[in-house]
């Protein structure tokens, strides 16, 4: 079995059909969902947030078998996840893909109980101090995607959870948790 | 001898015949009696083997696999019924049972994968990876039997040969013989082209894209447009062991 830095690829990533989108319904339904657990397992343990179609991803990618997923056949993998809710397209022509291995609600959960195990109840943060500050260390929300950790702080400001506010300089947003 | 004339000749002629009935009906039941015997002597002969041997043919697969052709030599099922003497001694009944719900169970769960059809030596190769636990290791033989077996239920389990090798079918596909050609010609490779076809099979180019067409509607097959010389493949899972490649750990 292959390897991807310390990532196991699954084993059907060895077999060249896999690699060419499938043209009989039941057939192309196992295929999508074997490449939708492949895609939401990588970028999960890689922390990729954002996967581009036209970049050259080793995901997609098996140099042993020289094989290489198509435009087309990415697009499908990446729509199904899409309807799926687990992703959502950046741009119009579908051209970057924002990853959700772990949905919306999921990441405002994480937030609050990394909230509630720091004990910052009704502390200010910045959002970069939750995506790199020394707290955040060793749990998920370190590194993660910003436009994923905004969309999930709006979602807990809209449950009266927390305070977004503009900060100075005016690019330094930062969070008022009331628990 | 002259032939005598009367009433008391044609009396003769029935006394005759009479005295020859019995002794014939004597003579065949001596035969019945001595067949009985050889038979009785016999059963319990296989009885005794077959006590003495249990272990032997609950854990020993190639044991078990001679013991049922012996059985088989002798008209004897062991396997015939769940309640029978057989059954009570052995208990290799349920075995076969325990065996054929896990051969179904295994067909179920690579079906999406192979389209229904599966290698013989792959599914007993993933019924061993299910049973680790269980004492007895299962042969190819007992696959087969299990298999035979699952066919009271009507639900079109069946056993097809290609080329060397046994496949399985757990779908309602009616496989002609082209498609079979084409299976056996896949087994070198795992895969053949509309090229490869029409050359070693010398057919029309129209029939090979039909037959090929065919197997892909039944999910038997994939393709493959990825190889540099742009010529599609056609990969048969059920062929080339990738049952391995896909659901074996789902298992």
């Amino acid at each position: 079995m292959q390897e991807l830095g310390d990532f196991k690829l699954p084993p059907f990533f060895n077999y060249p059909p896999y690699f060419t989108l499938q043209p009989v319904r039941d057939t192309r339904e196992k295929q999508v969902q074997l490449w939708k657990d492949l895609i939401l397992n990588y970028c999960k343990t890689q922390n990729i947030f954002v996967i581009g179609l036209e970049e050259d991803s080793p995901l997609f990618t098996n140099p042993v078998i020289e094989r290489s997923v198509s435009h087309e056949a990415r697009e499908a993998f990446l729509s199904a996840l899409v309807s799926d809710g687990r992703a959502e397209w950046m741009d119009k022509g579908h051209r970057k893909c924002l990853i959700l291995w772990h949905r919306i609600q999921d990441w405002a959960d994480l937030i609050l109980s990394f909230v509630k195990e720091n004990g910052l109840e009704d502390s200010v943060m910045t959002v970069e101090e939750i995506r790199s500050g020394p707290e955040s260390q060793g749990t998920e929300l370190h590194g993660m995607d910003r436009t994923v950790l905004m969309r999930a702080l709006k979602l807990l400001e809209h449950k009266g959870k927390l305070a977004i506010f503009k900060g100075t300089p005016a690019d330094e947003e930062g969070v008022k948790f009331s628990l | 001898m002259r032939r005598r004339p009367g009433i008391g000749g044609l009396q003769t002629a029935a006394a005759a015949r009479d005295q020859y009935r019995l002794l014939g009906e004597n003579v065949a039941k001596l035969r019945t009696d001595l067949m009985k015997e050889q038979l009785v002597t016999f059963r319990s002969q296989l009885e005794e083997f077959a006590r003495k041997h249990k272990n032997d043919i609950r854990k020993n697969p190639a044991f078990r696999s001679q013991f049922h052709e012996m059985c088989a030599k002798v008209g004897v099922d062991p396997l015939a019924s769940n309640k029978g003497f057989w059954a009570e001694l052995l208990g290799i009944g349920d075995f076969y049972y325990e065996l054929g719900v896990q051969i179904v169970d295994i067909c179920l769960v690579t079906r999406p994968h192979n389209g229904g059809l599966i290698k013989l030596e792959e599914l007993c190769k993933l019924l061993g990876q299910r049973r680790k636990s269980a004492r007895e290791a299962v042969s190819e033989d007992d696959c087969l039997r299990a298999i035979s077996k699952l066919k009271v239920l009507g639900s079109g389990f069946e056993v097809i040969s290609v080329g060397k090798s046994k496949l399985i079918r757990s779908v309602p596909t009616e496989l002609n013989k082209d498609h079979n050609e084409i299976l056996e010609l896949a087994q070198s490779q795992g895969f053949v082209t509309v090229e490869e076809v029409q050359r070693r099979l010398s057919w029309s180019s129209g029939r090979a894209t039909d037959a090929l067409e065919i197997l892909l509607d039944e999910g038997l097959a994939m393709i493959d447009d990825g190889h540099r010389d742009g010529r599609r493949r056609y990969w048969f899972p059920c062929v080339s062991s990738a049952s391995s490649y896909v659901g074996a750990d789902t298992l």
